[in-house]
């Protein structure tokens, strides 16, 4: 059975409908990423989740429960804040504590709970601190174990690694995911962070102005997007905008762009006749230095010829961006290992691209 | 490798030289230290203005003169002191006085609280405005004030003047309660109310263990204010006193209206020292920081 179902949920401010025939559900066990941009209701479908917006249509289950009409403190939804939400006056064992003295722990059992809830976040002996006294990552762990205290039927985390710093962000994470695991809990993750999205949902749903535009695991959404939105928010990418060319290959679709340039690609034909939009992302892309090689040319290769702009070293990644024909400017990803010969700005090169890779919308 | 100090000395010489080097009649730098001199000069000015009155005050409470003679004393005593002691006219004053203030700032923070918490639960619109309409007392003369209850409560037979003066006093301290209540409720953040909801609290429970708590020294702050202004307060008490009821400040002016009498300095110095007391002992339970100021609730 699922824990959480949505049909058709429709929530309206004003004249502005947030939220518009949203319908999801997710089995025990799941981690789901609800990803958009912001104002997408993203936030007002987590809200209606807990409790703190009432939907204006559709129904709301929660382990088979109709909960439209419960008030948050009814239902037992864990909830995992931006800012934590600790409350500052209490210490992080009262902190801890908090749910269970309204949720039906007995007393007694309430001080082993804290202790376990606190090891498992990997904060014992912190007990008597105050959240002033903690540092953000362990902010994070007691609004975490406090949530989880409860044993909610499912866990909310909303934004929940934003206000770390990248290094931290990325040990949580990790963390967070095996604990996640480790209690089994259910849980969806409101994000505008395609990384933390796609890292800590076994799916992931994107939502655009109000309605979930693509559902799919991780690698699906980032590999196979629905639509250019899709493909726009998640991921880089390189736009040409074309239209169908002539020549025809068994196997291929040939467009030409904007500024004359012929691509190809191996999905089949769009329906539509007129302009498409051809998306290729950066890292499938590999560039040749022009004055040693004359690139291969079968047809499954896509080869234009360019000129190095503009080489930014990231550490593990190099960025390259290389001005094609047109004035069009293209974004390569290259790993920074020495096998790779480096780039200069003013150098020729052959941007090369397969057509499997081609995305076309 | 050249050392951060190192570095830092060779970067002093070369400006240096630079200045040296351009020799202008004001250089940038002493422009600079002016403008700092002219600034500490008017803090300075400003702290012996504030503070002249008070040491005056001081002063003239030690004078053995046995009439207010010119500044500074001649001779120094502790007579008046002995006077105001066995001042019976000064003590029922005070004892009003206190009694009235100590009413007046339980009313005051209760309502005051109430009030504000009622204020932030409303919409924007109306929350501007009922505010405006609370804290408007701030800007009333309290001249009009007093005159209107004086009308208001000619309108009964037999008011206790007790009564009068505590109406009077809570209209002008309930602003300073609301609004220090108010920034205390301000500084909690809507995550906390919602984080207690979800955790199973209802609302009853969400304000007394959440609220309340974080709203205290808000409210500390504020009775704090109205015990100040309600010891202090001399307009409104003037129209709602009479003979034999009166407040301390009032005392006071009666006063030294009718006897060149150093009583008064000397009861100024001992509410002084009264208000010393008060301010440490809050200092040391609340921490005074704390309470005027309105961090207190956050975490980061």
């Amino acid at each position: 059975m699922n824990v959480l179902e949505l049909k058709d949920v429709t929530k309206k401010y004003g004249g502005f409908t947030a939220v518009e025939n949203v319908s999801l559900e997710l089995e025990p066990g799941k981690v789901l990423s609800l990803l958009g941009p912001s104002g997408c209701g993203k936030t007002t479908t987590l809200r209606i989740i807990a409790g703190f917006a009432a939907p204006d249509g559709g129904t709301v289950q929660i382990a088979g429960e109709d909960v439209g009409q419960l008030k948050p403190y009814e239902r037992n939804v864990g909830l995992l804040f931006q800012d934590y939400a600790l409350f500052p006056h209490m210490t992080v064992a009262q902190n801890v504590a908090y749910g269970m003295r309204y949720r039906g722990t007995p007393a007694a059992a309430i001080p082993s709970r804290v202790k376990q809830m606190l090891s498992l976040v990997q904060l014992a002996g912190m007990e008597a601190r105050y959240p002033s006294q903690l540092s953000g990552g362990q902010q994070q762990r007691v609004a975490l174990a406090r949530a989880l205290a409860t044993d909610p039927k499912i866990v909310l985390l909303d934004e929940p690694l934003s206000a770390l710093d990248a290094k931290l962000r990325l040990e949580l994470r990790i963390e967070l995911k095996e604990i996640l695991r480790s209690v089994g809990a259910t849980t969806i993750v409101v994000t505008h962070d395609q990384e933390e999205a796609l890292s800590l949902g076994d799916e992931v749903v994107i939502m655009h102005a109000g309605k979930i535009v693509q559902r799919g695991a991780p690698t699906q959404i980032y590999q196979s997007p629905a639509s250019k939105l899709v493909a726009e928010f998640v991921g880089r990418s390189n736009w040409f905008q074309a239209t169908r060319g002539s020549s025809s290959i068994a196997g291929f679709t040939s467009y030409v762009t904007s500024d004359g340039v012929e691509i190809r690609a191996k999905s089949p034909p769009s329906d539509r006749d007129g302009r498409v939009n051809l998306c290729v992302r950066p890292e499938h892309i590999e560039l040749m230095d022009s004055a040693v090689t004359e690139a291969p040319r079968d047809a499954d290769h896509n080869s234009i010829a360019g000129v190095v702009l503009d080489v930014a070293s990231l550490g593990p990644d190099v960025h390259v961006v290389v001005e094609l024909p047109g004035k069009a400017r293209f974004l390569a990803i290259r790993k920074n290992v020495r096998k790779i010969p480096g780039l200069a700005p003013g150098q020729c090169v052959r941007v090369l691209f397969s057509a499997s890779d081609v995305l076309v919308f | 490798m050249l050392s951060t100090k190192e570095r830092l000395n060779a970067d002093v010489t070369v400006r240096t030289k630079a200045l040296v080097g351009a020799k202008p009649i004001l250089s940038k730098r002493r422009v600079d230290i002016l403008l700092a001199i002219a600034v500490t000069a008017i803090i300075a000015v400003t702290a012996l203005f504030l503070l002249f009155p008070v040491v005056v005050t001081v002063l003239m409470a030690f004078d053995a003169r046995d009439y207010i003679g010119p500044f500074p004393p001649t001779e120094l005593s502790t007579r008046w002191f002995g006077k105001l002691l066995e001042d019976a006219y000064i003590w029922a004053g005070f004892r009003t006085s206190l009694l009235l203030a100590i009413a007046t700032t339980a009313a005051a923070a209760a309502m005051g609280a109430l009030a504000a918490l009622a204020i932030s639960w409303m919409s924007p619109r109306w929350r501007d405005f009922v505010t405006t309409m609370f804290l408007s007392p701030l800007v009333l003369p309290g001249v009009i004030i007093g005159f209107g209850l004086l009308m208001f409560f000619a309108a009964f037979n037999q008011v206790p003047v007790f009564l009068k003066l505590f109406a009077g006093h809570l209209i002008i301290t309930l602003p300073f309660t609301i609004r220090m209540t108010l920034v205390g409720l301000a500084g909690i953040s809507q995550t906390l109310r919602e984080a207690a909801l979800s955790l199973g609290a209802n609302e009853r429970q969400v304000f007394f263990t959440v609220t309340l708590p974080l709203a205290k020294n808000g409210i500390a702050a504020g009775a704090i204010f109205a015990f100040a202004a309600s010891m202090d307060d001399l307009t409104i008490s003037l129209f709602m006193s009479d003979f034999q009821t009166y407040t301390l400040p009032l005392a006071l002016t009666t006063l030294i209206k009718s006897s060149f009498d150093l009583t008064i300095a000397a009861a100024a110095v001992a509410l002084m020292g009264l208000t010393i007391v008060l301010l440490i002992v809050l200092d040391s339970v609340l921490g005074l920081e704390r309470a005027m100021g309105h961090g207190t609730n956050r975490i980061r």
